[in-house]
């Protein structure tokens, strides 16, 4: 033994992590999209 | 000035997520847990190619502040303000994932040691940097102000990268395929292949909303506005 306490719970932080990372990523790359679209129409 | 149309950048964005699906899932649901950190290792597959991918924004946002400075290029510019802002939102999200796996390893979502306060020190300098951009309408002083205070703040990016190696920090070394188990290796790479193609096509076409904003701010003004001026001088 090494004092270390191995975790054996935890899958409600990996799936707030991974949530998070998805919808901040779609959000960001949505936002510049859309952003672009605008750019190219405006005269 | 008038920037490209190439699709390579949509190509960009949909290969990333291709990858970063095929990644997370194989880092979710097909790799071992780790012995002492069990599942709550798997945030690393997407914490770490974020860091990377935040780090090299920042890089690339130092060097076309550089090529500004030298060559007064508005496209350098915008590529700047492209680099900058996905660096800062690589850098919020580094942070949030980072406290995530922090408070089930450490205790604590925070600790003021010296990997986590340089990381909050980068991201308030370049947040600062975005915002400082936004004040400035000439874009002539708003590139040289920026690329100015961008090479200034890029002096926290070494800082951030050493400094688990200069002091004693709670935050573990930097990793590689030779210190990393080749079970946990592929989807850690999938994952930084991933998020780095998201990175490329977010930037450039950000970069063109920038270049297609600057085109706007620095063409002549349009006949009927001058019209009036001409008549008062004639």
């Amino acid at each position: 033994m090494n004092g270390v306490i191995p975790i054996d719970w935890g899958w409600e932080y990996v799936w707030t992590a991974y949530g998070v990372t998805a919808v901040v990523f779609a959000a960001y790359v949505a936002s510049v999209l859309v952003r672009y679209n605008r750019e190219r129409r405006r005269p | 000035m008038r920037p490209s149309t190439s699709p390579l950048p949509h190509l960009f964005l949909a290969a990333g997520a291709v990858l970063l699906g095929i990644g997370s899932y194989i880092g979710l649901f097909r790799a071992p847990a780790e012995h002492y950190m069990g599942d709550v290792m798997r945030i690393m597959y997407v914490h770490v190619p974020t860091a990377w991918s935040c780090m090299l924004a920042f890089t690339y946002a130092f060097g076309c502040a550089s090529v500004f400075l030298l060559r007064r290029r508005l496209r350098a510019d915008a590529h700047l303000e492209a680099a900058l802002e996905i660096g800062v939102v690589f850098c919020a999200l580094l942070c949030f994932q980072g406290a995530v796996w922090a408070k089930p390893t450490w205790g604590v979502y925070w600790d003021w040691d010296p990997r986590l306060t340089t990381t909050a020190v980068m991201l308030v300098a370049f947040a600062g940097i975005l915002a400082l951009r936004s004040f400035v309408p000439d874009p002539l002083r708003r590139a040289t102000w920026s690329s100015v205070a961008t090479i200034l703040a890029f002096a926290d990016v070494p800082i951030v990268y050493f400094s688990v190696r200069w002091w004693n920090s709670l935050h573990q070394l930097q990793s590689s395929p030779e210190t990393v188990s080749p079970l946990f290796v592929l989807p850690l790479r999938l994952n930084a292949l991933g998020v780095l193609l998201v990175m490329t096509g977010a930037i450039t076409l950000r970069a063109r909303v920038a270049m297609l904003r600057l085109g706007r701010e620095t063409a002549p003004p349009p006949l009927e506005a001058v019209r009036p001026l001409v008549r008062v001088a004639v």
